[in-house]
């Protein structure tokens, strides 16, 4: 059987959940030889096969037009589409600025920040991905396993990469489901 | 009793049980988040919502009384279905990204209530709409955002309280948990007895001392008894590292029954102040550090020529915070050993307790559950020993009627269907004038003795004699007096006496109940423990020519001493206490004490060795 092709990508988030991924140690051999490791915001291929793959991993939440089209590129290319850490499963962090009219929020980074030359202005380029109500990864695509934490510890990632390559979809209960 | 079977296991409970206590009863545990074993059924969250055979919908356990050959099942596909829809809707209401929250400590209700229905994530988002926060109470927060709308709050603050601050304004999705008429919390009628916090299933309401401090399974808890005051009520201390996180009301103790007040939860977590950590001797005019031999033979050799010579010796006062082996050990080493006639406790002198002249009227605190008329004669409730105005005040909305004798000054009266102020000292005299009307003799000698209209004595007797079980709650001036003894021969009245600290009762049955007289004395022992010395006592020994203190703390009395020893807290010493019906409960050791302090009861022992006495430390169980 040829292995499971994994892609992963990040949205808006702060990599905490890679760095928990990682944490998984030398397990992470083990899990080499099981997948066949696709793209990846650290590898030279960026976006999932248009072939299609077999999990699809999304970290962070979906902040703006640009996440919004990552979630729907994983959804279309990926079997199944994994929502992995808070800020994806929920918002998180980064929906702490839904509290604030999205306005105010950039203006506050790009104006009223107090290391800001005098005269800055809001980027308004374009080119550039437009600033969103801040969402789950679950309200733009279907998600098929949500796994939170912030971030997810190891060993709750472990579970759910080694389950999904060897073809099972991952329960999470008991102590999987605990933060304290 | 009525038959019923829950998820196939027959069961046999009294008529009127509910399916969830009937559940309970049968060690099946069904999720909720209102209900609260001593409070009224609300049906307010729905997690409850079990499978009834034959109903047409779920039905909240919580509510749902049993009937005759119900069958339910508690844990079905719908049921689990129904929870986890029931969560999602609380979850998206509104701010509660707590479900996986790693520093909730464990003791969230609602964390738990997912965890336990494996919710990895809800299907409705919140509305990100803030709000708000009230931080205006010394003692605790209410963050809006946080709350699930249970009201075990509110029926904790009245139902249990019976202080009935809180309660919610507006209707739906604005429904808000408020203090009165929406003012804020620290400005409100709150009394900060914390009970509200102790009930709240989320961190809605929560103690600012212990919040985020520790996870529940880093923390330890200790059941252990209350020094407030002689009600006794029973504790838990939540403790971490040995450091004291917050007292909560134990739930299982027979006095209390989870409550407590101000003072038993949250004062005992201020800042005492400086500890004393080594024995202290004076040398040169100066307190300096010293060894435990040192002080104990610096001590003894002071103690010892003074035995037998009672009114030129030795005058001792311990405070009645000690447990009743400390005050045991202080009465015989001074009273018998020593032949001290000068003992004494920091508190007021207190009477002989009712039992010993008129057993037959002594109640209980309990006996004020299905009192339907309440007498409180020269004691402060709203002040003084709390929880027992505690289940006074919440007697009141079924109808219990209250009748406040004082003359003094208390909030009680605010609530009293007959509320006196008899001139300074005329207490009895409208316990007599009560007493003629009921007999249907005048009562105008009575009125012009207390200064208290005779139509007002004469009502109150209406409601007294119209009552069926009076219970007398009277202060440590009243109890014994012959008009009460009356009062309960004419009307079956019970009378509860209430007076002193947590071990007075002990202190009096250890004959330390003389009055502190250190004037003509060659020495002076206090027997402090944590209690703080008032100025009077301050006052008392200047002068005196040698003084021991035994203390936890720093205090203008151990700057005076010439030897202090420090000894441990009342969260740290082991031993028991009396309250003030009498009741013998055992104070267990919450924090462990810093190295070179010792119990009281170990300085004592020490002291009397060094003497060349042995002391029994035979301390009755039976008070």
């Amino acid at each position: 059987m040829a292995k499971p092709k994994v892609c992963d990508d990040w949205l808006a988030g702060c990599a905490g959940c890679e760095m928990s991924m990682l944490d998984i140690d030398e397990r992470i051999l083990q899990l080499v030889d099981l997948v066949d490791l696709r793209s990846t915001p650290i590898t030279d291929l960026k976006v999932p096969d248009e072939s299609g793959v077999d999990v699809g991993i999304l970290t962070g939440a979906v902040n703006n037009t640009y996440n919004e089209e990552v979630a729907h590129t994983m959804r279309k290319r990926a079997k199944i589409l994994v929502a992995l850490g808070d800020c994806a499963v929920f918002g998180g962090v980064v929906a702490m600025r839904n509290f604030f009219k999205l306005e105010d929020a950039l203006k506050r980074a790009y104006v009223d920040t107090e290391s800001t030359e005098p005269g800055s202005k809001v980027p308004s380029d374009p080119e550039l991905a437009r600033p969103m109500t801040v969402k789950a990864v679950g309200e733009v695509v279907k998600v098929d396993v949500n796994v939170p934490g912030c971030p997810p510890e190891a060993d709750v990632i472990f579970h759910v990469l080694s389950e999904l390559a060897q073809g099972r979809m991952p329960e999470l209960k008991g102590e999987l489901l605990h933060w304290h | 009793m009525v038959n019923l079977k829950i998820d196939g296991q027959e069961i046999s409970v009294p008529e009127g049980t509910t399916v969830m206590r009937a559940a309970e009863a049968a060690g099946i545990a069904i999720p909720k988040l209102c209900d609260h074993k001593e409070l009224t059924p609300y049906g307010g969250c729905r997690l409850c919502l079990v499978e009834v055979e034959g109903a047409r919908t779920l039905q909240p356990s919580c509510t749902l009384p049993v009937s005759d050959k119900m069958v339910v099942w508690t844990n079905t596909p719908q049921v689990r279905e129904a929870r986890k829809f029931v969560l999602t809707l609380i979850f998206s209401e509104r701010n509660h990204f707590c479900m996986y929250c790693p520093v909730s400590g464990g003791d969230c209700e609602l964390q738990n209530s997912a965890y336990a229905e494996g919710m990895t994530h809800w299907p409705l988002q919140p509305n990100w709409q803030p709000y708000p926060v009230d931080a205006s109470h010394k003692d605790f927060m209410l963050d809006n955002n946080r709350c699930i709308l249970c009201r075990r709050c509110i029926r904790a603050c009245g139902e249990l309280v019976g202080n009935f601050t809180l309660g919610v304004e507006e209707r739906g999705a604005r429904t808000m948990v408020i203090a009165d008429l929406g003012v804020p919390l620290g400005e409100s009628t709150c009394i900060s007895c914390g009970t509200c916090i102790q009930v709240c299933p989320t961190g809605a309401l929560i103690d600012r001392a212990s919040a985020y401090r520790g996870r529940e399974k880093d923390s330890q808890k200790v059941k252990s008894v209350c020094a407030g005051c002689s009600v006794g009520c029973g504790i838990v201390m939540v403790t971490r590292d040995n450091n004291l996180l917050r007292i909560e009301g134990d739930w299982d103790a027979p006095v209390n029954a989870g409550l407590l007040c101000e003072v038993g939860r949250f004062r005992p977590l201020d800042d005492p102040g400086e500890r004393i950590l080594t024995p202290l001797v004076k040398k040169d005019g100066a307190l300096k550090a010293a060894t435990w031999e040192e002080a104990i033979a610096v001590a003894a050799s002071k103690l010892q020529p003074l035995a037998g010579k009672n009114g030129a010796g030795v005058s001792v006062v311990a405070s009645p915070r000690l447990t009743a082996e400390a005050l045991c050990a202080v009465s015989e080493l001074f009273g018998a050993k020593l032949g001290s006639a000068q003992l004494a406790t920091i508190d007021e002198p207190t009477p002989a307790p009712l039992r010993s002249t008129r057993p037959e009227f002594v109640g209980t605190l309990a006996d004020l559950k299905d009192a339907d008329c309440v007498v409180v004669v020269g004691a402060d409730l709203v002040a003084d020993h709390q929880v027992a105005g505690f289940l006074v005040k919440r007697s009141l909305p079924k109808g219990t009627r209250l009748i406040v004798v004082d003359a003094g000054e208390n909030k009680l009266k605010l609530l009293a269907d007959y509320a006196m102020t008899p001139k300074e000292g005329a207490e009895r005299a409208v316990v007599a004038g009560i007493l003629a009307a009921i007999k249907g003799q005048t009562g105008d000698a009575f009125s012009r003795d207390s200064g208290v209209a005779a139509d007002v004595i004469a009502g109150a007797a209406s409601i007294v004699s119209a009552a069926k079980k009076v219970v007398v709650v009277a202060g440590p001036l009243m109890h014994l007096s012959g008009a009460l003894s009356e009062l309960a021969d004419a009307t079956g009245a019970k009378i509860v006496s209430i007076y002193g600290k947590a071990n007075t009762r002990a202190a009096a049955a250890y004959k330390l109940d003389g009055v502190f007289e250190p004037k003509g004395k060659q020495a002076v022992f206090l027997s402090l423990g944590d209690d703080k010395p008032d100025q009077k006592l301050v006052q008392h020994i200047q002068g005196a020519p040698f003084v021991i203190v035994q203390a936890a703390y720093a205090s203008q009395v151990t700057a005076a001493a010439d030897v202090v020893f420090p000894v441990e807290t009342w969260a740290e010493q082991e031993g028991h206490f009396v309250n003030v019906e009498g009741k013998v409960q055992q104070a267990r050791r919450g924090l462990t004490p810093p190295d070179e302090v010792w119990s009281s009861v170990k300085v004592l022992q020490t002291l009397a060795q060094q003497m060349g006495y042995e002391l029994t430390a035979d301390w009755q169980e039976e008070f």
